[in-house]
């Protein structure tokens, strides 16, 4: 019978992250297409993806011209809160992937991590050092407990992971949004202002600014890089790591040897769940300083671009988050030009489309090397 | 190794042929060339003299060779006609017609004495009609050759009977059907002319006439009574190691699998079991090593009860385990070697440090156990997916003896793999044996059991139906044992058991 034939080595980091980054610079072309036939004007699309790259990165070409150092690290900063979000809603994922369970839930346990967040920041005193990493622990644990709901009904009874998540989403954003946002934690009005949201968090639960007064970048961004060396080094390195890669890669084999399948699905779902809500957290203690009205922005689902276009790497997460943190920071900047400024998320979704067509993707790659992984280590999405 | 080898038959018009052989005797290889789904490396087909070549299932069946598989090929949501029709659907104005569809299949039920709805649902259809559907689903193709491959392993005796009666009535309208199977008893009871193969091999052509049973199954085994290898630890065996009790455990599909199962394992003996395949063995192997909760009875190693206990308890308390399906149950194809052959025993000495991978250990003693086995490559990053069968069975033997076992169960260790593979593998066994193990031998391949075993238990329909030592073992008496012949005299208990 036909084997495929030996191959000891593992495939390179470039074959990994080459559909990848094949499918970002088709989403930029094709985005870029889009711009220019909707304004029939090349030129627009141009100067909209410079201004979103001088936004992203820093208006360099306005650095240069004045030395001032404030317009790069404004833009970084902007650039960096949202890459941070992305990176810790993206590793919420890529974990649950690591068992083979796709986590389409880390927008409601970001949801209940920031509330969680808010309500340890606004009405509990705490000194300034620990208040922020209590204020976190708390979203953390908030999220991992949420995200043991679906590991829970996934094993005791069969219930698909997409399916509750899914569901799971839809009841975090309602009891929060819609019952504890409004109702019991609506903030308390001061002077004649109405306000929306819960109570401002105290001062000593902001996650502190590491630029001063030069940017907005906070502590969320060390800290989700943090995150991802410690998911690669817990996955990579430790027993039980491997035991999880295992359960993803080949349940019915790890079950035979004898690891405890339960264990590790529960273990990596909280993991999964405490990521998400540790999103929650830095941007409740980073950015808005409050639960505003709405959660708003759809970070938790866009952890699912992120987690597949890096690959369900951490390293891979970190690039993805940074590279879309960069564009939708800078994608304020084509609305001078009258461009929408929601093309950073087409392009995301396009690149996240071209990634989920991976197939194809390997079976022209594979023309010139014959065979690459196929198993390469991600979901079957 | 040649899975058929020279082998040449042929299927005259209106007749059915029975085509038997053990596990791995070639029967497979041989429909799937004939179906078009692998190429043949010498010698040819040929349709009324003609020469033929399938180069796929598609060929086969425009030339009339139509194949009813043992896993049925259906989309359960659709209805009888839909599935019938699917891949060559009737159309009108480059929609399905769906009501030609209907009316064929109406009308190609009621030539063979079918009675089918052609608008039920497939999923809620019985297994023997889903079945029917599959038979009517190559008549429509215009099959005049069927191939039925194992056609009652899923079927109820009643279910069978009739579908007995339709494979008569296709017989008499001119078709020509090939019965693939090991149940000699069907094979008796419906086929003409009987082929028998073993090793790749034709080894009988026999009227069902003129046949019994007893001829069938030891033309089958062949002269395998002979043992390859004389054991030599008779006189070492030790103390009983595991002790099943009436064992009872539900199958996959909530049937009983095992009915009342005892039987005992000495440590420095080999145990083999006997029986033809679906009659409890998989479940067995499961319940000891626990992954199959038994409904009753009891398993104890070393007199310590092992109910409800986790596989990797059962394992830390000595017990080590070679499933059946490897590629599923044994090995993470996309690991590397080395990460096999710690797989749970990943916490344990060398292959960590605490609770950290231990990298330097576990490469070395992988390499140790590479070299040892002689898998090829010898490489512990190499990933196990891309060796061969009978290397990843090396490796899988490997990490099993490795945790120096006091009892291994062992699942059909060397299907699939070469000759070389197979001696290393046996070899391996034995010296296990030798230290002492005690050792569970499930295997379909007869031969095996016999070289390999002190003492063999017969499984039949869930059922010990026999226990022989060494001294008794005769391959006719063996085959009739597995078949479910039941000892005249009862088995006098024996002295230690």
């Amino acid at each position: 019978m036909p084997r495929p034939p030996p191959r000891t080595e593992r495939p390179p980091w470039t074959r990994q992250a080459l559909p990848s980054l094949l499918s970002v610079a088709l989403a930029l072309l094709v985005c870029f297409i889009a711009i220019a036939l909707s304004r029939s004007d090349l030129g627009v699309a141009a100067r909209a993806y410079l201004e979103m790259i001088w936004g992203g990165l820093g208006d360099i070409p306005g650095f240069l011209a004045t030395g001032d150092w404030s317009v790069l690290t404004r833009a970084w900063g902007e650039s960096a809160t949202k890459a941070a979000l992305l990176t810790f809603t993206g590793l919420a994922v890529s974990a649950a992937f690591f068992v083979g369970l796709f986590n389409i839930g880390a927008q409601g346990q970001m949801t209940v991590g920031a509330i969680v967040a808010a309500v340890i920041g606004a009405k509990v005193t705490l000194p300034s050092g620990a208040h922020p990493l209590v204020a976190i622990a708390g979203a953390a644990l908030a999220g991992a407990l949420y995200a043991l709901l679906p590991a829970v009904l996934k094993l005791r009874r069969g219930v698909h992971e997409v399916i509750s998540t899914i569901m799971l989403n839809w009841i975090a954003v309602s009891l929060v949004e819609n019952w504890l946002v409004v109702g019991p934690l609506r903030a308390t009005a001061s002077g004649d202002l109405s306000r929306s949201g819960t109570d401002e968090i105290l001062a000593t639960a902001e996650l502190p600014r590491i630029l001063g007064g030069l940017s907005r970048l906070n502590a969320g961004f060390p800290l989700a890089l943090g995150a991802a060396f410690a998911v690669w080094f817990w996955l990579r390195r430790t027993t039980r790591g491997f035991e999880t890669r295992a359960v993803g890669l080949g349940m019915n084999a790890a079950r035979t040897a004898g690891i405890d399948i339960g264990a590790r699905v529960y273990q990596t779902m909280a993991l999964a769940g405490a990521l998400a809500g540790t999103a929650g957290a830095v941007w409740v203690l980073g950015t808005e300083h409050k639960f505003p009205a709405t959660l708003g922005a759809s970070y938790g689902f866009d952890g699912i671009a992120i987690s597949l276009i890096g690959q369900n790497h951490p390293l891979g997460v970190c690039v993805a988050a940074a590279f879309f943190g960069v564009l939708r920071a800078g994608g304020t900047r084509m609305q001078l030009l009258g461009v929408q400024k929601s093309f950073p998320e087409l392009i995301q979704g396009l690149a996240l489309l071209f990634v989920a067509g991976r197939l194809i993707w390997e079976n022209l790659l594979r023309r010139p090397a014959k065979r690459m992984a196929s198993e390469a280590e991600a979901p079957r999405a | 190794m040649a899975a058929v080898d020279g082998v040449s038959i042929e299927l005259r018009e209106g007749e059915i042929v029975a085509l038997v052989g053990e596990n791995g005797a070639g029967k497979s290889t041989l429909m799937n060339v004939l179906s078009g789904l692998y190429q043949p490396d010498g010698g040819e087909v040929l349709i009324d003299g003609e020469p033929v070549r399938f180069r796929s299932p598609r060929d086969a069946i425009a030339r009339g060779i139509g194949m009813v598989h043992q896993h049925f090929m259906l989309i359960p949501p659709l209805t009888v006609a839909e599935n019938v029709v699917l891949g060559s659907e009737p159309r009108r104005g480059g929609l399905l017609d769906i009501d030609a569809a209907r009316i064929a299949v109406r009308e190609t039920g009621e030539r063979f004495g079918f009675s089918l709805e052609a608008d039920a649902v497939i999923e809620e259809l019985t297994v023997g009609s889903q079945q029917k559907v599959e038979i009517i689903k190559v008549l429509y193709r215009g099959a005049r050759v069927l191939i039925l491959d194992e056609p009652t392993a899923v079927l109820t005796p009643q279910e069978s009977e009739d579908l007995f009666s339709v494979m008569r009535e296709l017989a008499a309208a001119g078709h020509t059907i090939l019965l693939i199977t090991h149940k000699l008893r069907e094979v008796l009871a419906v086929a003409g002319r009987v082929y028998v193969m073993r090793r790749g091999r034709l080894v009988a052509q026999v009227n069902a006439r003129d046949s019994s049973e007893l001829e069938l199954a030891a033309l089958m085994v062949g002269d395998a009574g002979r043992p390859r290898s004389t054991p030599s630890a008779h006189g070492t065996r030790g103390a009983v190691l595991l002790e099943i009790e009436d064992l009872r455990v539900l199958g996959a599909r909530g049937v009983p699998a095992l009915r009342g199962v005892s039987l005992k394992v000495h440590a420095g003996e080999v145990v083999g079991i006997a029986g033809v395949d679906g009659n409890g063995q998989r479940e067995l192997a499961e319940a000891i090593i626990g992954l199959l909760q038994p409904t009753s009875g009891a398993v104890r190693l070393g007199g310590e009860p092992l109910h409800r206990l986790s596989v990797g308890e059962i394992r830390r308390r000595g017990l080590a385990y070679v499933p059946e399906d490897r590629l599923a149950q044994a090995i993470v194809g996309p690991m590397t070697a080395e990460e096999n052959v710690a797989l749970g025993r990943d916490r344990q000495l060398p292959f960590a440090r605490g609770s950290l991978i231990d990298f330097a250990g576990r490469r070395a003693r992988a390499a140790k156990l590479l070299e040892e086995y002689d898998v090829r490559p010898p490489d512990p990053q190499a990933r196990i997916g891309s060796l061969s069968g009978g290397n990843q069975q090396k490796v899988v033997l490997a990490r099993e003896m490795d945790a120096a076992p006091k009892l291994l169960v062992v699942v059909q260790p060397t299907r699939g793999l070469d000759i070389s593979a197979v001696r290393a593998v046996h070899a391996r066994l034995l010296s296990a044996r030798e230290q002492g193990a005690g050792i569970l031998l499930i295997s379909l391949d007869l031969e095996e059991v016999l070289a390999l075993s002190d003492r063999l238990y017969t499984l039949f329909e869930g059922r010990v139906t026999g226990e022989l030592g060494r001294a008794e073992f005769d391959e006719k008496r063996v085959g009739a044992l597995m078949m479910g012949a039941v000892e005249r005299e009862p088995l006098a208990p024996r002295a230690d058991a």
